[in-house]
């Protein structure tokens, strides 16, 4: 009993490890990375090696490490709430964990239906990992979601599934669905049906990017009016920018907390609404019903 | 340190993140709900199997009632019937036992009475022949002569059935 105990406190020692450590590592690869200069720069993530590859390289950037990061750290909280998982006696992270599962089966079964309760797992992954990705930023990490690959990788995933769920009322079905209302409309649906993906993405990615770009130009902006204001002071005291305390604090409580977690909630709500709003329901039944009646026609011939 | 420009696409990035997506799907799915699934499922399980094994509890114990029921119903008219034999069987008994004692009682009164009676008689008797010898004496006494008490016997007899007589009329 008290052996079991012990082991069982160990693997959640584990697990914790699982969450924290990434974040940690990339937090140290981000300061060991740092470019010497100290100025003001707005680019993209840094890119730590490139890997050659047919058609374009491969850069593995701080985005793309962190991501991964990100990953790990989302599979061990996966597996630190599901730990010691019991009927009765119910522990914390245990309703932590039953809480998220069943908000998002609510969420899943109120926005898009029954037929689609697949997908609350894959709601959760874009959520948990779209809100902790941006998130990081907190902690002075890249934040993932500021790399536009990333997010456009998210949006493509989300349009081969829009596609794969219209195409369910068949080939014909869903191209007539772009002459739709005159034929004429072709080339402006096709360009609505492409739309949906890039402005997700680019909304996502906007929202973050733009963030960590105020961020810099008002921290920017407060050392220059530091200088200029408090650079009387005497000896070091003149250098120190001491305007930079609060104000972008609070821009980042805004900037990272509520738009981390707007933006990945806005992400999967419009991914379940494009899913489940493009879905012909009425079509698919009347397909199903028709292989139906073909395949009790084909046994009964047999 | 080189980096990459604020807007710059690359395929293999972007497959890349799609992969993540994917994969992370597949964790969350494999760790997060399908162990809280199941979880639910055990749950609703035991529950339901609680319920039914109390509606069986419940139906056994209506069934339990109804039989203790009837049996209590039994035993009252039992104990009814036993009631009534018991009153029925003492208040013959009762009966009875006065019944005798009454028959007792007549007899001993009868028994006294003849006794009584038969005394009487003895004393009258005793009385009678006393007055006989007396009277005889007296009238011995007063003729001077000897009366054979024999013959006058029924003289005499007569003459105090008499006198008894007119005692009684008397009276």
């Amino acid at each position: 009993m008290e052996e079991k105990h012990r082991l069982f406190v160990a693997v959640d020692i584990l697990y914790i490890c699982m969450m924290v450590l990434p974040i940690v590592f990339g937090i140290v690869l981000r300061i060991l990375t740092a470019p010497p200069t100290e100025g003001i720069s707005i680019t993209g993530a840094r890119i730590l090696f490139t890997v050659p590859m047919p058609i374009q390289d491969l850069p593995i950037t701080e985005a793309q490490v962190n991501s991964w990061l990100v990953m790990i750290s989302i599979t061990g909280l996966c597996l630190f709430l599901t730990h010691g998982l019991q009927i009765r006696k119910v522990s914390k992270r245990q309703h932590l964990a039953e809480w998220i599962v069943e908000k998002l089966d609510n969420m899943v079964r109120e926005s898009m239906g029954e037929f689609f309760m697949v997908f609350s797992p894959f709601i959760a992954a874009i959520f948990a990992l779209s809100a902790i990705s941006s998130l990081s930023s907190l902690l002075g990490v890249y934040a993932p979601t500021a790399d536009v690959n990333v997010v456009a990788g998210w949006g493509i995933l989300v349009f081969i599934l829009i596609t794969y769920y219209k195409l369910k009322g068949g080939l014909l079905n869903y191209l007539k669905g772009y002459t739709e209302p005159i034929a004429v409309m072709i080339p402006l649906n096709i360009l609505g049906e492409i739309a949906t993906p890039v402005s997700m993405t680019f909304r996502h990615y906007g929202n973050v990017l733009s963030g960590s770009v105020i961020a810099v130009l008002i921290a920017a902006a407060l050392q220059a009016l530091s200088s200029l204001v408090l650079g009387w002071l005497p000896g070091f005291l003149g250098d120190i920018p001491f305007l930079q305390i609060g104000l972008p604090a609070i821009l980042s409580l805004y900037f990272d907390v509520f738009s981390s977690c707007m933006q990945a909630y806005i992400f999967a709500m419009l991914t379940m609404l494009n899913i489940s709003g493009g879905f012909p329901q009425e079509l698919y039944e009347k397909r199903m019903e028709k292989k139906l009646a073909r395949k009790k026609k084909a046994a009964e011939s047999i | 340190m080189q980096s990459l420009d604020v807007i710059s696409i690359n395929l293999w990035q972007i497959l890349i993140s799609l992969i993540n997506l994917l994969l992370i799907f597949f964790i969350i799915k494999k760790f997060l709900f399908k162990p809280v699934k199941k979880l639910f499922a055990t749950r609703q399980a035991e529950l339901d199997d609680r319920y039914a094994s109390a509606e069986n509890a419940e139906k056994q114990a209506l069934v339990n009632k109804d039989a203790w029921e009837q049996k209590m119903q039994s035993a009252e008219a039992e104990a009814k019937t036993i009631l009534q034999s018991a009153t029925e069987n003492a208040k013959y008994r009762g009966e009875k036992i006065v019944e005798e004692a009454r028959t007792r009682a007549d007899s001993i009164l009868r028994q006294a009475e003849i006794e009584a009676s038969l005394e009487r008689k003895k004393a009258e008797d005793g009385i009678r022949r006393e007055i006989v010898e007396v009277s005889g004496a007296l009238t011995e006494k007063m003729l001077g002569r000897e009366i054979n008490t024999q013959d006058h016997r029924v003289l005499i007899d007569s003459f105090i059935d008499e006198i008894g007589n007119e005692d009684d009329t008397d009276r």
